[in-house]
């Protein structure tokens, strides 16, 4: 069952998926559903003996492309809809105990171009108004396969936040004369630097002035690029760097493999106008506040959309960038 | 980087499955050579 129900208080729709309750929780490593098949092992999601970059169909999916209509009808105040849409499993590699960031630049470079055309396809669909590129790593994250995988959902509708995003940039540019807010945001850090975490040639990483997790950072595009798609080769390779450099740093930070929640925000597909408004970047959102403790979405958060942060982005920063350029990646 | 192969499958259940396959950076370079002294 997928269907969406419109909240009229806060004007978004809200995926019902029940068959997502019997999805596969921890399975052991032998018995990995994201691993190959294995010759006379059991058949897993790739009936392959290795593989380079996998995407698929998710067997649990929020959207399904053949959605029928909801059997609940909902009311004028309260309209229902199919939760139509895709929604896919991105496998980085056939490495069960890989992860992004121990990955070649290389292999992170081939990733960027598999991601790109899954913009492109997903986006060409009819039904598809926003491609939600995503990865949720680590167990504090809520992740129920610790195989090195991210996922897609192609949604029939822009999703909240990049909604909200966009509006702030919309206004921005009518305000200041079709200036890009995120250009100027990026101009800014560059210009103060204290919250600089990597610079590449054609990419930033930066802990935001006004971030809301103690060691969030985003990744810009320099140039006001759209979408991921819209990233020519020399700019994707120098994401795949700069995205290397960041997830090491991570790593550094505090001497683990840091949980994260990693968010691609970009132009929407529904066919409007989105130069100068949408600026390809890349959001992490990492749990922890420090080793051994994590920032919750609790009353404030949750309740009121209003962040309380306990560490400056100053601060947190220069703790980043001293992991980053410990870690040594080129 | 050169990206060899996508091939697109359908599984037993219906779902697509596509395989990306590719050429890594080295054989990329010496392949650009050979292209350019050819």
């Amino acid at each position: 069952m997928n269907q969406l129900r419109w909240d009229p208080t806060l004007g978004e729709w809200v995926a019902y998926a029940t068959h997502r309750q019997d999805r596969t929780f921890h399975p052991p490593a032998e018995y990995c559903p994201l691993c190959p098949t294995k010759p006379g092992g059991f058949p897993t999601e790739v009936p392959r003996e290795s593989y380079d970059i996998v995407v698929f169909e998710n067997k649990f999916p929020s959207l399904k492309p053949d959605a029928p209509d909801p059997d609940e009808p909902g009311s004028a105040l309260t309209p229902t809809a199919p939760g139509r849409g895709v929604c896919e499993v991105v496998l980085y590699s056939d490495e069960h105990d890989a992860t992004l960031a121990g990955m070649s630049e290389e292999r992170i470079r081939n990733l960027v171009e598999v991601w790109a055309d899954r913009y492109e396809e997903l986006g060409s669909l009819d039904y598809v108004s926003y491609v939600f590129i995503f990865e949720n790593k680590g167990e504090a994250i809520g992740v129920t396969l610790s195989h090195p995988h991210g996922q897609i959902y192609a949604y029939p509708f822009v999703p909240p936040r990049p909604r909200k995003e966009l509006e702030a940039a919309g206004g921005y540019r009518e305000e200041n004369e079709g200036r890009c807010l995120h250009c100027d945001l990026l101009s800014e850090e560059h210009e103060d630097g204290r919250r600089l975490v990597a610079k590449g040639e054609h990419f930033t990483a930066f802990v935001p002035f006004y971030a809301h997790f103690p060691y969030e950072a985003h990744v810009y595009a320099r140039r006001c690029a759209p979408s991921i798609a819209d990233l020519a080769a020399e700019e994707r390779r120098d994401l795949a760097r700069v995205l290397k450099r960041l997830l090491m740093g991570y790593d550094r930070l505090f001497g683990f493999s840091l949980p994260y929640m990693m968010v691609m925000h970009q132009a929407p597909t529904n066919g409007e106008e989105h130069e100068g408004i949408a600026h390809f970047h890349i959001e992490f959102y990492p749990p922890n506040r420090t080793a051994d403790k994590l920032k919750y979405l609790a009353g404030s958060e949750t309740g009121a959309g209003a962040y309380i942060v306990d560490a400056l982005p100053e601060e947190t920063a220069m703790t980043l960038r001293e992991a980053v350029e410990g870690a040594g990646a080129s | 980087m050169i990206l060899v192969e996508k091939e697109r499958e359908q599984k037993d259940d219906g779902r697509y499955i596509i395989f990306y396959t590719f050429e890594d950076e080295a054989e990329e370079d010496e392949g650009s050579r050979e292209d350019s002294t050819s």
